[in-house]
């Protein structure tokens, strides 16, 4: 394509950019939706016709939860043009003969636009496989106004902190808008916003359409002055003259302990805990104090709130801050975990991916890089999951019974005591292969992605081709089950074809150990030390997995072939895991 | 003196561009090596191999004697390295960098970096994100030579900065070339500063080598030649011994290594004279190889 206009060219390159990413968003939510519907209806329980329906029906709300969610944060595929940094990411453009508004509000437009164009045509493709009234155009044009605050609060400011705060602020504001009016009615044995009643909850109010509308002004006329600022230079100025960090580089410099100079190891420690471990430790400390706090002080302001003369709730008391404890300690624990990602600190800039030039010319050994790099990044989320953990366990019996029987109809307050009785009556060998699972398990997470990173850098036409034939797979395998149960597909081809992928799966898992291995070792990135290493925390897993199979009531010897090797297979992951992780390194250090 | 790096007939590509082609290149201590090319010629592909950042798809790359991306440890410790970009975490302080680079390094000269430090007037508690261009290469060259390492490699030193720091910068250089047995590769599209600096030179174009060898011998193999025709030409005159010709009319300008006297000989035979011949500089030799490859018809 040839533009022939500065609007074109803006246009054609915003779709360069984001139309990987919009394909992915779209197939995603389609594979996901469907997914969850494949599953509903082949685990819906076919002789309660009650249960059954609820259970469809909360797979059509996760489904559409999943395509909603999809659109959450700003567009990636722009965001890492800069590194993921705040201001704007298209500041090549700041070089062109072209108005601000006209580079900032076309790209915005567009992916504004596009967002809500993947939620309908997903929504429609479920709608037309399911038969559910999935809603377009009132939950669009809220994707539509969310990005474009979203994509706002990033571009417009360098300030680190502030689009961090903003996107919290909508998604908070969007998200208890959206419930409130879904939960507005109570449904008696049954969750509120049934699909049957969709058509209707989501019949919103035009004045919301018209807010919507002014929100998305508003965000592009924001997005286009600080723009401005950015391109007069205004904003390079003000960080000139008073350097202001940003939001992690703050959290890098929290603590100031000298660089130890005594070896190479130590010094490159330092470094990696500096900059990839103490940040994330640090956000999971505040948010464990965060948790500690609201659920201190929820309950005296439910009860001033219920006091309230002016205040009516439908289920005698209402439920406002007690909640938030329990809604944020597994959002803020699953969000530990993805900052686990990156431990080899890949950066972004331009489309361009690739590890640090500094990093990479200092003189250690590939495996003894990826060892630190791993362990620094897991020992700092370990804690940090460790404090949130510990906050969680501690907000229990501050909130009371009654939040945990309102939301999950269980008195988990009330359950402490039986859960510490539990676990004090394991023996301590029992107690420490918990422990070991849970510590090698979380390493095993961190390496996982930190070798998934290296290799889409590397090898990203591979990596996604791979991940595309899982997800294809997966979501056939779903819609195998469904057809199974409906009597479509009969139960020992079902069973046979099962059985096939789990062999495969376990084959390519043992094969992929053995190659990566040999090649590792071939090319003198493994060493003798470090396999030993490795071979011994997997060692120690396998006997700690072992241990906790037995403790969940597993016999293995009346189990079939099949059953009792993929139920052992994860004991060789921290293994492949660990090869895999000096290996993929190798491939970014080495290209 | 040893031999330091053997590149033998290296080639590498880039989805379908061919970054390097056969390239072999062999340097010994004790000598300052510079690299010149236009842009893309294939000079920072070149010195990432060297590196062990790039893997040899084709050909071998030794370094002390040794394939620096199966042995990076080996060959990185004895290495100093300021890239193109000056790399540098921006959240470090220039001492925390100082102090970072030397744990790597039991040879760092601490007083050597202080005497640098002080001489490019670097405050050590200030960030490498507060530090301009100028001084952040500076920084970059202080750890990249601190430690003394039998071979610095800088990729485009001294480019984009002022006339003074790219003075330190060369001064820092021969400071350190001083030093017995080590070895410098420097990259550069600044032809004087090569002339000026190196030992020996070596010319890449399209990702392959036109011309290496020592400086001296370099200048001295290559003359400019003035010639009169007798006839006026509207087109440079084919003649082979040119490697480029440039001018008009009846006076025409030549690059050539051939010797004088045959260079004669072919301009008689054009009737042509010779009148006037010089040793040629870097930069005509450079513009007459790359024309050379550019503009085959012209030059033949």
């Amino acid at each position: 394509m040839t533009p022939r206009s500065p609007v074109t060219a803006v246009l054609w390159e915003t779709w360069r950019l984001t139309r990987v990413e919009a394909a992915w968003k779209l197939a995603g939510g389609i594979a996901g939706g469907l997914a969850v519907l494949a599953l509903s209806a082949a685990f819906a329980p076919a002789d309660d016709p009650r249960r059954h329906e609820g259970f469809m029906d909360m797979g059509a709300a996760i489904a559409m939860t999943i395509l909603a969610l999809l659109h959450v944060g700003s567009w990636q595929s722009l965001a890492k043009l800069n590194g993921s940094r705040a201001g704007f990411p298209l500041y090549l453009h700041f070089w062109r003969p072209v108005r601000t508004a006209v580079i900032v509000g076309l790209p915005l437009a567009s992916v504004t636009a596009m967002s809500a164009v993947i939620y309908l045509v997903s929504a429609l493709v479920l709608r037309v496989a399911s038969g559910y009234a999935f809603p377009l155009l009132p939950v669009a044009a809220w994707i539509a106004g969310v990005t474009a605050v979203f994509v706002a609060a990033a571009w417009s400011t360098r300030d680190k902190t502030l689009p961090v705060l903003v996107t919290m602020i909508a998604f908070a504001f969007a998200w208890t808008t959206v419930v409130e009016r879904l939960t507005a009615v109570e449904l008696p044995d049954g969750f509120d916003w049934p699909p049957r009643l969709w058509p209707t909850l989501f019949d919103f109010p035009r004045s919301d359409y018209a807010w919507l509308t002014l929100v998305a002004v508003a965000a592009v006329a924001v997005t286009v002055a600080g723009v401005s600022r950015q391109r007069r230079g205004d904003a390079w100025i003000d960080v000139a003259s008073a350097p202001r960090d940003g939001f992690w580089d703050r959290l890098v410099n929290v603590f100031r302990v000298p660089c130890p100079t005594s070896s190479a190891t130590r010094a490159q420690l330092w470094l990696d805990l500096k900059t990839n471990g103490v940040p994330v430790l640090t956000i999971g400390v505040a948010t464990a104090l965060v948790i500690l706090l609201v659920s201190t002080v929820a309950n005296p302001i439910d009860a001033a709130i219920n006091a309230h003369p002016d205040v009516s709730c439908p289920i005698g008391e209402c439920f406002y801050v007690r909640p938030w404890p329990n809604i944020l300690t597994p959002f803020a624990l699953f969000a530990m975990l993805c900052l686990g990602g990156n431990a080899f600190d890949i950066r972004r800039r331009q489309g361009r991916a690739q590890m640090s030039a500094f990093e990479a010319t200092h003189a250690h050994g590939t495996a003894q890089l990826a060892a630190l790099k791993v362990l620094a990044r897991s020992a700092c989320v370990l804690a940090a999951v460790i404090a949130i953990g510990v906050s969680g366990w501690l907000s229990v019996p501050l909130l009371g019974d009654a939040v945990f029987i309102q939301m999950w109809g269980v008195p988990v307050s009330s359950q402490l005591a039986a859960i510490n009785g539990a676990i004090a009556a394991l023996t301590g060998y029992e107690q420490i292969s918990l422990v070991i699972v849970a510590v090698v398990g979380l390493v095993t997470w961190v390496a996982a992605l930190a070798v998934f990173g290296a290799l889409l850098t590397r090898h990203s036409r591979r990596v996604i081709l791979a991940a595309s034939s899982l997800l294809l797979g997966g979501v056939a395998l779903a819609l195998l089950a469904g057809a199974e149960s409906r009597g479509i597909l009969s139960t020992p081809v079902f069973d046979a074809i099962v059985t096939a992928v789990r062999w495969m799966f376990l084959a390519a898992m043992a094969l992929a150990t053995v190659y990566v291995c040999r090649s590792g070792f071939a090319e003198r990135v493994l060493t003798v030390g470090y396999a030993s290493g490795a071979v011994a925390m997997t060692a120690a897993f396998a006997a700690a997995w072992l241990t906790v199979l037995q403790l969940a009531g597993v016999r293995l010897p009346g189990m079939s072939a099949i059953d009792a090797v993929t139920i052992l297979s994860p004991a060789l992951l921290p293994l492949l895991v660990s090869v895999l992780a000096p290996w993929s390194l190798s491939r970014i250090r080495h290209t | 003196m040893g031999q330091i790096v053997d590149v033998n007939d290296l080639s590498r590509s880039f989805g379908g561009k061919r970054a390097l082609d056969g390239v072999s290149f062999r340097a010994t201590a004790g000598q300052v090596y510079g690299l010149v090319g236009a842009n893309g010629a294939g000079k920072t592909t070149l010195l990432k191999h060297l590196l062990g950042l790039l893997r040899a798809t084709t050909g071998s790359v030794r370094v002390f004697g040794l394939d620096p991306v199966r042995d990076p440890v080996g060959v990185l410790s004895r290495i100093g390295y300021l890239s193109e970009e000056r790399e540098l975490p921006e959240w470090m302080r220039v001492d925390e960098l100082m102090d970072f680079t030397r744990a790597f390094h039991p040879t760092w000269d601490a007083s050597y970096a202080r005497e640098l430090l002080e001489s490019f007037a670097l405050d050590p508690s200030k960030k490498v994100k507060e530090l301009s261009k100028g001084m952040r290469a500076q920084a970059g060259l202080i750890a990249a030579v601190a430690h003394r390492p039998a071979l610095l490699i800088l990729d485009e030193p001294s480019s984009g900065l002022d006339a003074m720091v790219r003075r330190d910068i060369l001064d820092a250089i021969v400071r350190t070339v001083a030093d017995d047995g080590r070895m410098v590769i420097f990259s550069s599209h600044l032809l004087d500063e090569v002339e000026r600096m190196s030992d020996h030179v070596t010319m890449l174009h399209a990702g392959r080598v036109t011309l290496s060898g020592a400086l001296d011998e370099v200048r001295e193999g290559y003359q400019r030649t003035r010639v009169r025709f007798a006839d006026h030409f509207d087109q440079p005159p084919v003649l082979d011994a040119a490697l480029a010709l440039e001018g008009g009319g009846r006076l025409w300008s030549a690059v050539h290594n051939e010797p004088l006297d045959r260079f004669q000989h072919a301009v008689s035979a054009l009737g042509g004279e010779v009148f006037e011949s010089r040793h040629a500089t870097l930069e005509e030799i450079f513009l007459a190889r790359a024309g050379r490859s550019r503009q085959p018809v012209e030059a033949a």
